[in-house]
């Protein structure tokens, strides 16, 4: 491909294009979500913004109730799940609202992932324990059985533990999504450490948390990383879950505070500007998290790095 | 206590969490799956043995065999598009020079992007009055001069539109993955196939697909079995509407189980979809240790 500049110019073509296609419906939600009403809704859509406004950003952010409500209503037939009614009254809660709730999943889903893939890791890595291989294979089963074929039975259980409509029992959940790369990718770290770092630690009497603290987290912030970004990836992006499990309206997730605005009445005039809006509200978390650990997503994916 | 039984023991507390979480949120619905699909659920009272009683039933229901068939036609149709895009991207990726990785994260880029998220957004694309794609599409010549064009009044083109969202959102999974592959392919097979005078698609066919294998058996599998689980797309995107033509094999389990309350037969289609996935990885699987 070297040999000839013609090829080049081709390769920069086909590459360029690719690139507007891809980012296409990215930067069309961003100017849609940017644009005056009468701009927005019109059957001859413009492709910049000539109109510039942050309304819906407003609007969903702060006065979000009367959205949600009438949004609510519209959906009441097509799905239980959706809301929920006390007395006449139907609840609803804003975006931010929304938000804090994804906010707190996801971070406990990040705390949580990490300690338990950091011992499970360590643990099977340094220890002769019995059982080693079949309880690492074992712990990396549930990626070849995904949990929405057992959506039934999780149900059932998250009702006996009473663990319906708590953010706590979301965290478990993604937390359990999370054990096959979160184990596979810690073990991975601390494999290439050498056991005699451990080794002298131990000989002069520190302890066996402090080692995993001061010696060998710091050695595996790659690993750590790739846990972090993907827990985080794993949560905020649920929807399966968050839609069956959580009941109260003051605990919906974002995710799903946005299925409520886009099932709304489809004539509804503030709808597309606000479900706009509400998707980039949604995307730049995950975004500005992205470009900062790109590498260790795809770490996460691969099991390996792709080289730059 | 001996030195060994002493690091068995701490060695056992450490993996102690990941198991719990893996025993109570894994292996016992795992298991409780296949009990509870045994069973008659009523509303009150105590589950009854009815043994394959909801396997009969659901297989005898109409709708087991329109959602099956919708959810093999949308593998089958998904699975070479989003393949296509992927190994296209990922040999243009492969390629050392300026620019590269910058395509490649743009490339990329729609994965990070909720799924959900990503549903609305074409969703909004979509839209029968002031989606661009529509307003595109009727500017090169579809749909009536004057009327409405929509994508969701048919089954087909409803299928079709969710394809290529499905497309836009995943290729860059597989690419990344393909790419994994071919950056572990030694330079000196083309080398040697450049000294032998092949052409670029010959080496393409002879040595970069042959040696890829593992890696696209890797690919084809996340996608099959992505598909054979669709729920999000179609429950956002099409509602499984028009008259359920688009409805999926995990939208009917979950209608089941959580409009309807037929919690037997809801857990023997999620038995059902587990067995699917498990037979189609198993043969996929041994083609493509068998082609080595």
């Amino acid at each position: 491909m070297k040999k000839y500049s013609g090829d080049w110019y081709w390769y920069y073509v086909i590459n360029s294009v690719l690139v507007i296609l891809i980012l296409f419906p990215i930067y069309w939600t961003f100017i849609s979500s940017v644009k005056k009403p009468d701009e927005l809704i019109t059957s001859e859509p413009t492709f910049y913004p000539h109109t510039w406004t942050w309304q819906y950003y407003d609007r969903i952010w702060n006065y979000d109730t009367a959205v949600l409500t009438s949004a609510t209503t519209a959906t009441n037939n097509s799905s239980k799940k959706i809301h929920k009614t006390t007395g006449s009254v139907t609840q609803t809660i804003g975006i931010d609202d929304a938000f804090t709730n994804s906010a707190i999943v996801s971070v406990g889903t990040i705390i949580f992932s990490i300690i338990v893939s950091t011992f499970a890791g360590y643990g099977l890595t340094f220890f002769r324990i019995p059982f080693k291989e079949v309880l690492f294979i074992l712990l990396i089963t549930p990626i070849l059985v995904p949990a929405i074929s057992l959506i039934i039975p999780i149900y059932k259980l998250l009702k006996v533990l009473g663990l319906t409509d708590s953010y706590l029992g979301l965290i478990f959940l993604h937390t359990t999504a999370m054990l096959p790369i979160g184990v596979f990718m810690m073990r991975n770290a601390f494999s290439s450490i050498p056991n005699s770092l451990r080794e002298v630690a131990l000989l002069e009497g520190t302890s066996e948390l402090k080692i995993i603290g001061n010696v060998m987290l710091p050695l595996a912030i790659p690993g750590l990383l790739t846990v972090m970004v993907f827990a985080m990836y794993i949560s905020w992006n649920d929807y399966v879950l968050a839609f069956l499990f959580i009941n109260s309206p003051e605990k919906t997730m974002l995710n799903i505070a946005l299925a409520k605005i886009a099932l709304g009445g489809s004539q509804f005039e503030m709808k597309w500007g606000s479900l706009t809006a509400g998707s980039m509200i949604s995307f730049i978390p995950i975004i500005i998290f992205y470009t900062l650990l790109q590498r260790y997503f795809v770490r996460g994916i691969t099991g390996s790095a792709v080289k730059e | 206590m001996s030195r060994l039984r002493r690091e068995q023991i701490v060695g056992l507390l450490m993996t102690l969490p990941a198991l719990l979480l893996l025993s109570i949120f894994f292996l016992y619905p795992l298991f409780n799956s296949f009990w509870m699909s045994l069973h008659k659920w009523p509303l009150f009272g105590k589950p009854k043995w009815v043994g394959l009683d909801n396997y009969v039933w659901m297989i005898n229901d109409e709708r087991f065999w329109q959602c099956l068939k919708f959810t093999l036609v949308y593998t089958i149709t998904v699975t070479p598009m989003l393949f296509i895009v992927a190994i296209g991207t990922a040999l243009l990726c492969n390629v050392k020079t300026w620019g590269t990785t910058f395509f490649r994260s743009i490339y990329f880029l729609p994965v990070v992007m909720s799924f959900a998220t990503a549903s609305f957004v074409w969703l909004w694309l979509y839209s029968e009055w002031y989606g661009v794609i529509i307003f595109l599409l009727k500017a090169i010549g579809f749909g009536p001069e004057d009327g409405q064009l929509s994508v969701w009044t048919d089954g087909w083109t409803a299928m079709w539109a969710v394809n290529a969202m499905v497309t836009w959102k995943f290729a860059g999974i597989q690419m990344i993955i393909l790419l994994a592959g071919l950056q572990s392919i030694r330079d000196d097979y083309y080398e040697a196939s450049r000294l032998m005078g092949a052409s670029r698609f010959q080496t393409i066919w002879n040595i970069t697909l042959p040696l890829l294998r593992p890696s696209i058996a890797l690919a084809l599998i996340l996608s099959i079995a992505g598909s054979i689980q669709a729920y999000e797309q179609f429950q956002i995107m099409t509602r499984g509407g028009p008259m359920n033509e688009t409805k999926t094999l995990v939208m009917l389990t979950i209608g089941m189980g959580f409009d309807y309350f037929k919690l037997g037969p809801a857990a023997a289609l999620g038995v059902i979809i587990m067995s699917i996935l498990f037979v189609i990885t198993l043969i996929q699987l041994r083609l493509f240790r068998k082609a080595y």
